[in-house]
């Protein structure tokens, strides 16, 4: 007996009726209805009948009993995103977040280049919980990005990036020697080659649960990134026009102090009878300013300058350093055309992207084309294409690190204060000669550069240039075997070849090397052939299974060459090998080819849509390690239960809630060569070929790296989704790992492979959201990530490990029971917590084996807050950075050298401390001596090293590294749809005001910005020297969709 | 697949180990040894400061005994045992590992004629044991037994004495495997160019200087070893163990590196010096510095361990700014000096301390291109003649080998520590007396911690004041 059911659906946020939802009888497909207009419906159900569904796309499916009741109304909650959202998982598979039994955030393309940011990984930062992006404040330099800290001792730790299933490295090809802070430049990572308005989503694979089918490479996480694919119909064409400004945010550069001129000391030069001013000193630990005194300066003895020949008054630089700097001006330019039909879609784009940099004579630019195309050749036989090509080509790169190339060690830690650099801006313009203002000895007529150029000189004669050719993309056939099954063929490639060229020009100062050109060459080659095989099954209502199975192969080229001039060169402003003074050393060369061969399979087993099981299991097989030890398998498991879908009567206001949990272990194998030893080639002498044993002993029975990690999580959404929060606790060991351990060098080497040792990674992970509001024309949501994660080395075959020594007398180390990056120097003696001082006054150091520092953070954190009226929306973005420490070389030596105003203040006796102690001068340092007793002793500053590092130990120099900085913002105003939908041919346009690190709200490093370190990468983490400061910037986008 | 793929672990630009013949790293340990002797890097081989023979001028750390902040003390250790770097060709090559590789790959090669595999052998041990003697001299007990094996990654440290015991064992079995009727290493000999006549000279040389430099510790020993070896030794300069630097990069004097092609003017001479060898009318006075700036004839000296201003004082001197400048392991002058002392003490080393005195001068002067007629000339002076100089055996021959030895000053860091002459002080800033050893690399600590920790405590503590086994006095 049929008998009639009626009731009204309504919308559980705003009350109103839903029209379209489908009813049906549970069991019974065939027997429903829908809703009216109204929401209403009426619908004749058998008396069999127990349960009605009702359904409705963009909400939470939901199911009622029938009881004796002829009404049945009920409020629909609106589906949570999570629920049914599409989410790219390894190899491209695209799963239902229900099904995910791992942690992987997804963002949006829009998310990332909100900002208008031309470097897609930085656009990422403080958006993702656990995921640590370290930006440079060098134009195009590297950022250095770690998901869930760092595992490796001396493996690569970078993410990896798959971008449509193309591997790509976010590795850098600078040398050592720029990574652990000496003189180089940054030439950034390979992965920032991505077009950021290309992407359409990017995921973050955080655990080795969601990564393990990677197998070998799995180790660090995985950001995959798909980029846009061509409409379905139509045609359509999108443009973006996008200006910035770029200016130095002064809160992170030096400031100086005014009082003080020239020298190490308080004194002249004699000259002509009068007095000349030392120009040799790169320091401010001189005479105090007196205007009405007469010296001579360096602008005396260079030709053609307006004081040339006359003493002038002793007074500090109108124009110090920091009007060195200028207006950045930078352009995006983007168009891409798409269209498609039922057979095919294509899209093809082209971006124009020129950085300048705030130093005189730097760009970056880049020219990427790109195209994506598909067509299914018959119904079950689709082909699609990618190619990305991307011309990149820098000029004026920052100079990095310690040497006259990099001006910040000049003007943080060498620097005359009474040197003005528009004066030398004119000096340098006269005849673009190096008219340093570090002449050696003008008063004995040697008129060479000292130590440091013109700083205009260097930027304009001392430039590097490069270039980068780089194709990326893949093709591929899908082929639909049946219903629930098909196969996949991809061939994937990354190619890119490289050219740097250094030069130092005839005339710049010797004190490090001679005038030089070199150049690099470096050519990469990756391929990967991939085959699988897609399994997709519902059973019954109850049972589902999904699996992959396949194969792939890698193969990657690597090959590079290096040649320097020798000597000096012959012919001025000639920059090629040939322009040598002397005969030129053999170029280095470098080959290494990586061979892995992956096979894989993953199965999901589903139960009733709620509850998944997923397994994974992949064998590599790789040529790094020794033949019969180069086969390894990682598998993983994952167990995910949606218990909200059992409670939706129970808590109806819990809108989702998901638990996870998964283990897994994956791998990262060796470097390429570390298997066999081969010797060194110094130059050759005199004839005779020499060779040298390696300083490296290399390891015939190396196996791979392994991380084990267990992961647990709780996803959930209340109150119709208007409040939400995914918390994610990890543990992840890093074993077996491989190292060049240091050893005695007594022992022969100085380090040695070995497979030890244990890093542990172990954290939080919070992401959470709130909706404010939301009506149909205001909107406001805030979201919040937060992360923590605790580093530790747990084992290791010896104390310590020394990863990198810097200029400072300081070293990155892992040391079991500290974190990975440890710094190490000299500290203060302390009695009773006081700093013990000598008997001469200054304070006693000890050893520079002392832990003083710890780079990695304590937590990290992002706010992103979006609020939306009709077509305007405005969103920004707080990252935040808690704890960790960074030694900063700059202050190291720029307090030694007196540049700072504390090292020119008032002594305790109210007297200028540079005054001689005779005169009241001098300072008595905070401390204790050796019995307890207040150190009493006054001790000269009137000559250079009282606060630098002459007189202080290396923890001095440390400081703690938080920020908080407002990242992002953005403002965008939309055209409404009315005045849309007057201009026919226009279907979208806005305006958007954007501004990236527009204020450091705060931070506790004097000076600098505590972001800005050495290089990305292992090495240069917590150590920062030659820092260069950060850039505001400022601009505005256009865009347009036709 | 992969296992079709072995050669991807074959690197296809180097040479793979036990590849080459071993003569090419012995030219590396040659060339290694002689730039860290020669060397005035800051960051290498301080003692030309510890001597007081030059000062630095702007960045006066060194001056000052700050060794730490360069990790010297590390720098020098390493590039004794093993040298840093494998890939970059202007990096040197570092010795005593290089020279265990060598005679490993010598001893291997069944092709070389006995006689002549011999040679090489014996060739690589007097190197091997003049890098020991400068590493024991240096630091005092040292990893020995245990060492160059990395198997062991943390060496047991050995009793100096003990080393220095079986030194004396090791040169005189290498002085008798020596064939003077067969070529030695041949053409990859840096310093000899494989004359084994010279290799025996040199090889009695250096066990004449291991006589000698413990002298104070067993006198037995020096009396029979240095007789032993007394009339084998150098008899002219010409006999000297030097390694002709080249004219280009990076096969230059180290000294022309950094005096001269660095731009720098780091070093000038320190007052005691430069007084010392006007009050004596050095004819070596205009030889190993320049005039002060835009004087012909005026030599002043700077303040030891102060700020100096270049332009001020005598810089050193043009013979020193050749980059072809030969590197000096041994000298005649240093052997003529050793002879004197070894007289003085009562050995029957043939001739008497003044005339092994007065040729050690004449030699130090004719070396510096000197004639004999300044040599001549300078001796007669009763401040120099043997017979009137002032002071001890030790404080004559003391004084003129630190003059002699000026570009020898590891060597020279030694007689001073033996004969405590001239009287040297530290600058008022110093951190520490003047040096009469390095400590250990700090990195020892990190990694081989426990037989650190036991080597300091039986030498007397790990500190720069702490005397070497030999130094008594």
């Amino acid at each position: 007996q049929d008998r009639a059911i009626s009731g009204k659906v309504t919308d559980r946020s705003t009350g109103q009726g839903l029209p379209g939802v489908t009813i049906i009888v549970k069991g019974q497909p065939t027997i429903g209805t829908s809703t009216n207009a109204d929401g209403a419906y009426t619908l004749s159900v058998p008396s069999v009948a127990t349960t009605l569904v009702y359904s409705f796309v963009g909400y939470a499916t939901q199911e009622a009993p029938i009881t004796g009741a002829n009404t049945i109304s009920i409020a629909l909650a609106t589906d949570t995103k999570q629920l049914n959202e599409v989410v790219v998982t390894a190899l491209g598979v695209e799963r239902s977040r229900n099904s995910l039994a791992y942690s992987a955030t997804q963002v949006d393309g829009s998310d990332i280049t909100v900002a208008r940011n031309p470097n897609p990984i930085n656009g990422l930062s403080g958006k993702v919980a656990g995921l640590a992006i370290t930006q440079s404040n060098t134009l195009g330099g590297s950022s250095n990005v770690i998901i869930r800290g760092t595992k490796s001792i001396s493996g690569n730790n970078q993410a990896l990036f798959v971008v449509d299933g193309v591997p790509i490295s976010n590795a850098n090809t600078n040398s050592t020697a720029q990574q652990t802070g000496s003189s180089g430049y940054d030439y950034g990572n390979a992965a920032a080659d991505i077009n950021p308005d290309d992407i359409a989503t990017t995921t973050v694979l955080k655990g080795a649960a969601a990564t393990a089918l990677y197998g070998e490479r799995a180790a660090n996480g995985v950001i995959l990134i798909t980029t846009k694919k061509g409409r379905k119909s139509g045609v359509g064409v999108t443009v973006n026009s996008g200006v910035t400004f770029g200016r130095i945010d002064k809160s992170t550069f030096i400031k100086y102090q005014k009082q003080y001129g020239a020298g190490y000391g308080q004194y002249f030069n004699d000259y002509n009878g009068g007095s000349v001013a030392p120009t040799q000193d790169d320091a401010s630990y001189g005479n105090a300013f007196d205007p009405s005194q007469l010296v001579y300066q360096w602008g005396a003895f260079t030709p053609g300058s307006p004081t040339f020949g006359q003493a002038t008054p002793w007074v500090a630089a109108e124009n110090d350093p920091s009007t060195f700097f200028k207006t950045g001006v930078s352009t995006l330019n983007s168009i891409v055309v798409d269209g498609g039909n039922e057979t095919g879609t294509f899209k093809l784009g082209y971006v124009n992207d020129i950085q300048r940099g705030v130093l005189p004579n730097s760009n970056i630019t880049k020219n990427t084309i790109n195209f994506a195309g598909s067509l299914n050749l018959t119904p079950k036989l689709t082909v699609s294409t990618t190619v990305n090509y991307t011309r990149l080509a820098g000029l004026g790169r920052y100079g990095t690190g310690y040497g006259s190339e990099n001006l910040m060690t000049n003007f943080r830690q060498w620097w005359e204060t009474n040197v003005d650099i528009k004066e030398q801006k004119e000096a340098y313009e006269r005849y673009n000669t190096n008219a340093t203002w570090n002449l050696y000895s003008p008063e004995t007529g040697d008129f060479s550069a000292a130590f440091w150029n013109n700083p205009y000189f260097v930027r304009y004669q001392n430039y590097e240039n490069d270039s980068r050719y780089r194709t990326f993309g893949n093709v591929m056939a899908n082929y639909k075997v049946f219903k629930g099954f098909d196969i996949v063929g991809r061939v994937t490639a990354d190619s890119y070849d490289e050219m740097q060229e250094e030069r130092s020009a005839v005339g710049s100062t010797t004190a490090s090397y001679n005038p030089y050109y070199s150049r690099y060459n470096h050519t990469y080659r990756e391929f990967n052939y991939d085959l699988f095989g897609n399994f997709s099954r519902d059973f019954n209502e109850y049972f589902s299974l999904r699996g992959v199975i396949g194969t792939n192969l890698r193969r990657v080229y690597n090959s590079s060459i290096f040649a320097q001039t020798n000597g000096g060169l012959v012919v001025p402003g000639l920059y090629s090998l040939s322009n040598s003074s002397s005969p030129i050393n053999t170029p280095t060369e470098s080959e290494t080819n990586v061979g892995v061969d992956g096979v894989f399979v993953s199965a999901t087993f589903g139960f009733r849509e709620r509850v998944f099981l997923d397994l994974t299991a992949r064998r590599d097989k790789a040529t790094t390690l020794p033949t019969g030890n180069n086969s390894y398998i990682y598998p993983s498991v994952a167990l995910g239960y949606v218990f909200s879908e059992d409670l939706h009567d129970k808590a109806p206001w819990l809108s989702y809630g998901k638990i996870r949990g998964n283990y897994a272990q994956v791998g990262a194998g060796a470097l390429p060569l570390s298997v066999n030893n081969v010797y060194g080639k110094p130059a050759i002498f005199n004839s005779q070929t020499l060779f040298s044993v390696a300083s490296t002993r290399n390891n015939p029975d190396l196996k791979p790296e392994k991380t084990r990690s267990a992961e647990f999580g709780l996803e959930t959404a209340f109150l119709d989704s208007r409040v939400g929060l995914d918390a994610t606790v990890y543990q992840q060991n890093s074993i077996d790992q491989i190292i060049p351990i240091a050893q005695s060098a007594a022992s022969g080497v100085l380090n040695r492979y070995v497979n030890s040792g244990n890093v542990r990674n172990r954290g939080v992970e919070l992401a959470a959201f709130v909706v404010p509001v939301k009506t149909q024309n205001f909107n406001w949501r805030l979201g919040a990530n937060w992360a923590r994660n605790e580093n530790v080395v747990i084992s290791l075959p010896v104390d310590n490990i020394l990863l990198a020594s810097y200029q400072g007398g300081v070293t990155s180390n892992a040391t079991p029971g500290q974190a990975f990056g440890s710094l190490r120097g000299s500290d203060y003696v302390y009695l009773n917590g006081q700093r013990v001082v000598g008997a001469n006054g200054y304070y006693l150091t000890t050893d520079a084996n002392q832990i003083i520092g710890n780079p990695n953070p304590r937590w990290r954190g992002g706010v992103t807050n979006t609020i939306s009226y009709k077509t305007i929306s405005l969103s920004f973005l707080i990252d935040v950075r808690s704890g960790g420490s960074v030694f900063s070389l700059d202050r190291y030596y720029g307090l030694a050298t007196g540049l700072q105003p504390e090292t020119a203040g008032l002594n305790d006796l109210g007297n200028p401390s540079r005054n001689s102690i005779a005169n009241g001068g001098g300072i008595i340092v905070d401390g204790v001596l050796a019995d307890g007793t207040p150190n009493t002793k006054r001790v000269s500053n009137s000559s250079y090293g009282l606060y630098g590092y002459l007189r202080n130990p290396a923890s001095t120099f440390v400081y703690d590294a938080s920020y908080v900085k407002l990242r992002e913002v953005s403002l965008t105003f939309g055209l409404p749809k009315a005045v849309l939908a007057k201009v026919s041919f226009l279907k979208t346009a806005d305006f958007s005001i954007i501004g990236r690190n527009l204020w450091i709200i705060h931070k506790n490093l004097p000076d600098a910005d505590p972001e800005d370190v050495a290089s990305s990468g292992n090495f240069g983490q917590g150590y920062q020297g030659g820092a260069y400061p950060a850039t505001r910037t400022l601009g505005a986008n256009l865009r347009f969709g036709f | 697949c992969v296992d079709s793929l072995k050669d991807y672990n074959v690197d296809p630009k180097r040479a793979a180990e036990g590849a080459v013949p071993g003569v090419t790293l012995v030219s590396s340990a040659e060339l290694g040894l002689t730039r860290l002797v020669e060397s005035t890097n800051v960051n290498l081989n301080p003692f030309r400061l510890f001597l007081q023979y030059w000062t630095e001028t702007l960045y006066n750390d060194e001056s000052n005994y700050n060794l730490k902040t360069r990790s010297i003390d590390r720098y020098f250790w390493e590039r004794l045992y093993i040298g840093r770097g494998s890939t970059d060709p202007t990096v040197a090559p570092g010795v005593l590992r290089n020279l265990s590789e060598a005679k490993s790959l010598i001893t291997a090669d069944q092709f070389l004629d006995p006689k002549i595999k011999a040679n090489q052998i014996a060739c690589v041990e007097v190197l091997s044991i003049y890098a020991w003697t400068v590493l024991v001299d240096t630091y005092g007990n040292v990893p020995y037994n245990q060492s160059l094996d990395y198997n062991n990654p943390q060496p047991q440290y050995d009793d100096a004495a003990t080393i220095y015991t079986n030194l004396f064992a090791r040169i005189n079995a290498a002085i008798a495997q020596m064939d003077a009727s067969a070529t030695g290493l041949g053409k990859a000999d840096l310093v000899y160019g494989g004359d084994m006549s010279s290799w025996i000279k040199f090889a009695n040389t250096l066990k004449l200087r291991m006589a000698i430099t413990t002298a104070d510790a067993d006198a037995a020993r020096a009396k029979t070893q240095s007789e032993a070896a007394a009339s084998k030794v150098f008899t002219s300069n010409s006999d000297n163990a030097t390694l002709a630097f080249q004219a280009d990069l990076p096969n230059t004097n180290p000294l022309w590196e950094d005096l001269v092609n660095s731009g720098r003017h780091d070093f000038v001479g320190t007052s005691f010096f430069v007084d010392n060898l006007n009050t004596l009318k050095d004819p070596r006075l205009g030889i190993y510095f320049k005039p002060v700036a835009g004087t012909t004839a005026t030599y002043k000296g700077g303040v030891n361990g102060a700020l100096n201003t270049a332009s001020l004082f005598s810089n050193p001197g043009t013979a020193l700014e050749d980059p072809t400048l030969p590197g000096v392991l041994a000298s005649y002058s240093e052997v003529e000096f050793l002879l004197s002392e070894a007289a003085a003490r009562g050995f029957a080393v043939g001739g008497t301390a003044a005339s092994h005195y007065t040729n050690a001068i004449s030699a130090s002067i004719e070396q510096w291109g000197g004639s004999t007629t300044d040599a001549a000339a300078y001796l007669t002076q009763p401040t120099v003649a043997y017979a009137t100089a002032a002071g001890d055996y030790k404080q004559k021959i003391g004084t003129q080998a630190w003059i002699a030895l000026y570009n020898q000053p590891i060597q020279a860091w030694a007689e001073w520590r033996r004969l405590d002459y001239p009287k040297l002080t530290a600058p008022a800033d110093a951190l520490s007396p003047i040096p009469v050893r390095l400590t250990y690399p700090s990195v020892e600590q990190n990694l081989n911690n426990t037989n650190y920790t036991a080597a300091a405590a039986a030498i007397g503590g790990d500190k720069v004041d702490t005397k070497i086994f030999w130094d008594k006095f």
